[in-house]
């Protein structure tokens, strides 16, 4: 089997280098892993600071592209059959209901992943430019930042999909939120629904946005995302070990001073090495970092496979134009929108403006602007930059974290606290049984 | 953008042609090019946005007939297709939209047993029914002004009339009306 044990050897020596050689030269001859560095330091390796969070919505994406793909073949966009075949996905399909599961679970964690994912280079300060030159963390932050909102708005036009109640009543919230905003708001929402009321024409759009659209807009974003990392010099995390190294290098010592040319007496040349790929700090990228992230790999696809068997992906009654579902509830990631809009309408006198305007519009466009600047705002030193709660943004911290408290209140609220007609119970409490009128 | 330089001119002779005029020849044809690519680009791409706003729409007629005025019970009857009550005392009719004014999901009709006096805008009125909307929780007096939750606006009340042809109720969508408005049969 000499032979054999040759091909073998050829296919998967790059996962498997036998020396330092192999190591070094593993990464740049796989097409595969040719995008990442040759050299990684344990600091971005470590689960303590990354959390691997991107990594597991990167999974995540493939994932649901791929469950994605085979829906595709399953089901059929339009308003008389999709609900059917949602049907048959769930009951008589062979492991449609596992696939379907899997795509609705996938995209719930996805939400949340990328949710979390924003927290942690937040609170590490990741969105900071370091010491290396040529950086520009603040664009990564805010390629991140719409690849978040790409995320939700992939979430939104999926749920509507299976034409059941809940999708009916979100898409008619949805576009009346878009109805709410000044001047450009009626002309947005005919052009989402292709026309003035939900039909055929609202559900094919969000099916191409769904299925076409975002997915290619968050693939080139995650793309740019990934190569902006590179240029930035890794991880934020990498500048701290860069600081760190600058720290402890002793000064050179000035016994004989070799002067450039002889010309100037001041400038002494000694020559730096690249520091960061001391052995000390970091270690060949294979296999240190192709297994890291096989395990990662891994580890959420097993994660969202059990959740999948664990929860059961629901469907509700068929759309319904005539009743709306009491209550009538988003799905919890955009329940904390709901509980805004719903109390949001605030009275002058005689003026009125609508909770759909403050709480749908205004306060979403200025948490995203928030975001998107907040990088430019950041006035802390380096020294903040890739390391967990730096104090010298204990201010900016807190404020960040008070606001996601904020949205995590409102989420519970509306997902534990609101019975029919959106009336407050406590979780323990039993919803009054209301006589259906109508 | 690279042009080339003329020849300098002798003495005696007419400068070259381009020192005049400005941009050479090649220049104008990298901007023609680059023009007529821009404006293929551009035009291609409005013909496809615009395809995606319909010219002609199949939707139901916002003007429609709901049936003769005897088939209406006294009291409230709700159109489920048409999101609409119908309300009949004796012989005059009157119509409110079921739209939430909020976000547009359907409001639920609440019986009020026994009715219930309830002052809107400063007149001591008794009401039957209200309305509240199960997404957001605004809730509404019988004739639609809203008095709790989101709601920003009253419910819609629409314009009814007879038709000329066959008797039947016409209710008109595009037509709003004050809420003192009546259908007498």
């Amino acid at each position: 089997m000499p032979a054999a044990k040759t091909i073998w050897k050829k296919l998967i020596w790059t996962w498997k280098p036998e020396s330092e050689f192999e190591a070094g030269d593993s990464i740049v001859k796989n097409l595969l892993l040719h995008w990442f560095p040759s050299k990684v330091t344990f600091e971005s390796l470590s689960f303590r600071y990354s959390l691997w969070l991107g990594t597991g919505s990167a999974v995540l994406f493939a994932i649901l592209t791929l469950t994605g793909i085979v829906l595709m073949f399953l089901y059929v966009p339009s308003v008389e059959r999709a609900y059917a075949s949602v049907k048959d996905i769930e009951y008589a399909v062979a492991f449609g209901w596992f696939l379907r599961g899997l795509h609705r679970i996938g995209a719930h964690l996805m939400v949340f992943v990328v949710f979390v994912h924003m927290i942690r280079v937040f609170l590490t300060g990741g969105y900071k430019n370091g010491v290396a030159a040529g950086q520009n963390r603040p664009l990564n932050w805010i390629i991140g930042v719409v690849l978040l909102l790409s995320t939700l708005l992939l979430s939104f036009t999926g749920y509507l999909l299976p034409w059941d109640q809940l999708a009916y009543w979100a898409i008619t919230v949805g576009t009346n939120i878009a109805l709410a905003a000044p001047m450009v708001g009626e002309q947005t929402r005919f052009l989402l629904l292709g026309g003035n009321t939900i039909a055929q024409g609202a559900l094919i759009r969000f099916y191409v946005l769904h299925c076409f659209v975002l997915p290619t807009v968050v693939l080139m974003l995650f793309a740019w995302h990934m190569w902006r990392i590179r240029k930035d010099g890794g991880l934020a995390c990498v500048d701290q070990v860069a600081l760190q190294q600058k720290r402890e290098k002793t000064q050179p010592v000035k016994s004989k001073t070799y002067s450039l040319l002889g010309i100037a007496g001041t400038r002494t040349v000694h020559v730096e090495t690249a520091l960061v790929d001391e052995d000390r700090y970091a270690t060949n990228s294979s296999p240190y970092l192709t297994r890291r992230l096989l395990v990662a790999i891994l580890a959420t696809a097993v994660l969202a496979a059990l959740f999948a068997i664990g929860i059961e992906a629901p469907l509700e009654e068929p759309a319904n134009p005539a009743v709306t579902s009491n209550p009538a509830k988003a799905p919890w990631y955009f329940l904390w929108l709901q509980e805004l809009v719903a109390d949001t309408t605030l009275r002058f006198g005689g003026f009125t403006l609508n909770g759909a305007l403050v709480g749908g519009i205004i306060v979403p466009g200025i948490l995203a602007g928030l975001l998107l600047m907040w990088p430019y705002l950041d006035r802390s030193p380096v020294s903040a930059t890739g390391v967990w709660f730096g104090p010298e943004r204990l201010r900016q911290n807190l404020v960040f974290l008070f606001i996601i408290l904020l949205i995590v209140i409102l989420t519970i609220v509306g997902t534990f606290m609101r019975g029919p007609y959106w009336v407050l119970y406590w979780p323990w409490e039993t919803w009054v049984q209301l006589p259906r009128l109508f | 953008m690279k042009t080339t330089n003329p020849p300098s001119p002798e003495p005696g002779h007419l400068p070259h042609a381009s020192q005049v005029q400005g941009p050479s020849r090649r220049t104008f044809l990298d901007r023609l090019g680059l023009g007529a690519l821009l404006a293929a680009i551009g035009g291609q791409a409005t013909m496809m946005l615009r395809a995606l706003v319909p010219d002609v729409l199949y939707e139901p007629p916002r003007r429609f007939k709901i049936g003769a005025p005897d088939q209406f019970p006294q009291g409230a009857t709700f159109l489920e297709s048409e999101r609409l009550f119908i309300f009949r005392e004796q012989q005059t009719f009157h119509a409110i939209s079921a739209v939430c004014t909020h976000l547009g999901c359907t409001v639920k009709m609440i019986q009020l047993n026994p009715p219930q006096q309830v002052e809107i805008r400063g007149e001591t009125v008794q009401e039957k029914q209200e309305f509240h909307c199960p997404c957001h929780g605004s809730k509404y007096y019988g004739e639609g002004t809203p008095y709790a939750g989101p709601a920003p606006e009253r419910l819609a009340w629409y314009h009814m009339e007879l038709a000329a042809d066959d008797g039947q109720i016409v209710v008109n969508l595009t037509e709003p009306v004050n809420q003192d408005f009546r259908l007498t049969v």
